[in-house]
């Protein structure tokens, strides 16, 4: 049974489209990164499924509790850890009151281990704490009661470069003991670190749902060839090489690069007419698959603005 | 169980312990100036001067008493008006606050029904009303003993355990605006505002052809100053205020049940 199974999921606020005909199925045990720019409908989904909003149409279901079922998605609530994207907590109590009620509420079996790993000052108050601090307090309600179900929304969101690497090891762990994870995140870093399939959501549909390894091998290479003698873009005269340019070009020397999807041997085959300075051929960075997704250009975007800029009286 | 009871009285206890104070202060000073105003003031003159048709809406008759005079300083006024209109506003805060916050989001992934937690957010408003209800009439009776005019205990006992059900129905009518209202701050004006305006709303209406308007005011089913001056108690008054409590819980849960919280 998949841990979560959407069945065209739909969520509309009044007129305005949140998530559209989501289908997509988390699989047991699997870490899996929902991703997606701004607004796209990430926390939407996030919230549908834990029951704090009613989808418009289809519906979803939560460890085999399908999300319009009230009273059945409470109960399931108990093996399911929710951390918000934003952490809301009482802020007039320390973090010990606090723990103590949530744990009341939902049971508490672990949160002094979790202490060690996560670790908020527990006798200030909340209202004290920063934004990180409430981050790992939260991370310890999440993970208390030991759900088997995690679903979160923006995990590392206000943590030290220390703490989001801590938590992504655990999560690591936490999956080998056979838990499921469901987060949101903009961190292409760690999405490559931790998950084992992402699906990509824009303007309310699912676009992209895909393991991470066939999405960069999809992507393909960058290859950077520094050349004796100067080199021409035509000259590259290769199927699955894309938007070869040339740079630094001297009399001397130029240094070609492109990315590239398909094989090694005719790459190489074709590079060795080359007198070659350097090579490397490196993964494409995962940002340039996002944006591609996303269908943005940020550079363009700035570029723009900045001629704006340039031209107040334009 | 009640676990969000215990944990939401005990966050209510600063602020509690801020109105009692307040109250018993004000109350001090009423019984403080009682002996010189019933002594000294010649308050059938004062009224002769008034609109008669006030006289009687307000129940000013009975000022020339030390049981008239506290009933009207300090219950017809801070009690009812003041007292109810806070338990609306700050009911009114819970549910509408936390939806603002999110803190509704980490209470709600727990295994815990919606129902259930409004319930016991309201459960928890018991606590400011026993509190200042008990601090309250100890300081009323103690000083009526000390300026020599004691008011009889049962009378005054009645006062305020009868106000419960006056301050239950308040804070349900918060409860209600706490789950309808798109936002706290609107929340918090309605349920203050309805407290208000019903006050108003029966005042004005008494002795004219609409009188039955005011029998949507909470405070026609709970008169402070005929329990101090006639020793007359209100019972039926009491049972239609908890059931109309009940009905807007009921109301106010059903309608927490079916709202997107966003």
């Amino acid at each position: 049974m998949p841990a979560i199974e959407f069945d065209e999921l739909t969520k509309y606020y009044g007129d305005v489209r949140g998530i559209e005909d989501l289908t997509l199925d988390v699989e047991s045990g699997e870490v899996f990164g929902f991703l997606g720019p701004n607004g796209a409908g990430k926390t939407t989904t996030i919230r549908t499924l834990m029951g704090f909003q009613r989808p418009t149409a289809g519906t979803a279901t939560v460890l085999g509790t399908d999300i319009r079922d009230r009273a059945a998605l409470r109960e399931t609530r108990a093996n399911v850890g929710y951390l918000p994207d934003d952490v809301g907590l009482d802020e007039g109590v320390t973090g010990r009151r606090l723990l103590d009620y949530h744990g009341q509420l939902r049971g508490d079996v672990r949160s002094e281990e979790l202490l060690e790993l996560f670790d908020p000052p527990l006798d200030r108050k909340v209202g004290e704490y920063s934004s990180g601090n409430k981050q790992m307090l939260a991370l310890i309600i999440a993970f208390m009661h030991d759900p088997d179900l995690l679903i979160m929304d923006e995990p590392t969101s206000g943590l030290d470069p220390l703490k989001q690497e801590r938590l992504l090891e655990f999560i690591r762990a936490e999956q080998r003991r056979g838990k499921t994870f469901f987060f949101s995140s903009h961190i292409l870093s760690e999405v490559r670190k931790i998950c084992d399939r992402v699906g990509i959501i824009r303007d309310g549909h699912l676009v992209e749902l895909e393991t991470v390894e066939s999405l960069l091998d999809r992507s393909g290479k960058v290859v950077r060839a520094r050349v004796q003698g100067g080199v021409d873009a035509a000259d590259i005269d290769l199927d699955g090489a894309h938007d070869v340019t040339v740079t630094d070009g001297d009399a001397d020397a130029a240094t070609v690069s492109f990315t590239y999807t398909g094989a090694y041997d005719p790459l190489l085959a074709t590079l060795r007419d080359f007198d070659l300075l350097d090579l490397s051929i490196e993964e494409a960075p995962l940002e340039d698959v996002f944006m591609r997704f996303y269908g943005e250009d940020p550079s363009a975007k700035v570029q723009a603005i900045n001629d704006r800029a340039e031209r107040p009286d334009v | 169980m009640f676990e969000t009871v215990a944990y939401e009285s005990r966050q209510r206890l600063p602020g509690t312990a801020v109105l009692a104070a307040s109250l018993a202060a004000f109350a001090g000073m009423v019984i403080a100036i009682t002996p010189g105003v019933i002594g000294e003031v010649d308050m059938d003159a004062i009224l002769a001067q008034l609109p008669p048709g006030l006289v009687e809406s307000l129940g000013l008759g009975e000022l020339g008493t030390a049981e008239g005079f506290i009933a009207l300083e300090l219950y017809q006024f801070v009690w009812i008006v003041g007292l109810g209109a806070y338990l609306a506003y700050t009911a009114a805060s819970t549910i509408a606050g936390d939806v603002e916050t999110g803190r509704l989001d980490t209470v709600l992934a727990a295994p815990i029904g919606r129902t259930r937690l409004l319930l016991e957010k309201y459960l928890a408003l018991l606590t400011p009303i026993a509190v200042v209800n008990v601090v309250v009439f100890t300081v009323i009776y103690a000083g009526a003993i000390y300026i020599d005019e004691p008011i009889a205990a049962t009378d005054l006992a009645m006062v305020h355990l009868l106000s419960v059900p006056y301050l239950l129905a308040c804070a349900a009518v918060g409860m209600l605006a706490s789950v309808l209202a798109p936002r706290r701050l609107v929340a918090e004006g309605v349920a203050a505002g309805a407290i208000v305006g019903t006050f108003l709303l029966q005042t004005i209406v008494v002795g004219a052809d609409v009188e039955w308007l005011g029998a949507i005011a909470p405070m026609r089913y709970y008169d402070p100053l005929t329990i101090l001056t006639e020793s007359h108690y209100d019972l039926a008054g009491a049972a239609i205020l908890l059931a109309a409590a009940a009905a807007l819980i009921v109301a106010a849960s059903i309608a927490f049940r079916e709202r997107d919280l966003t």
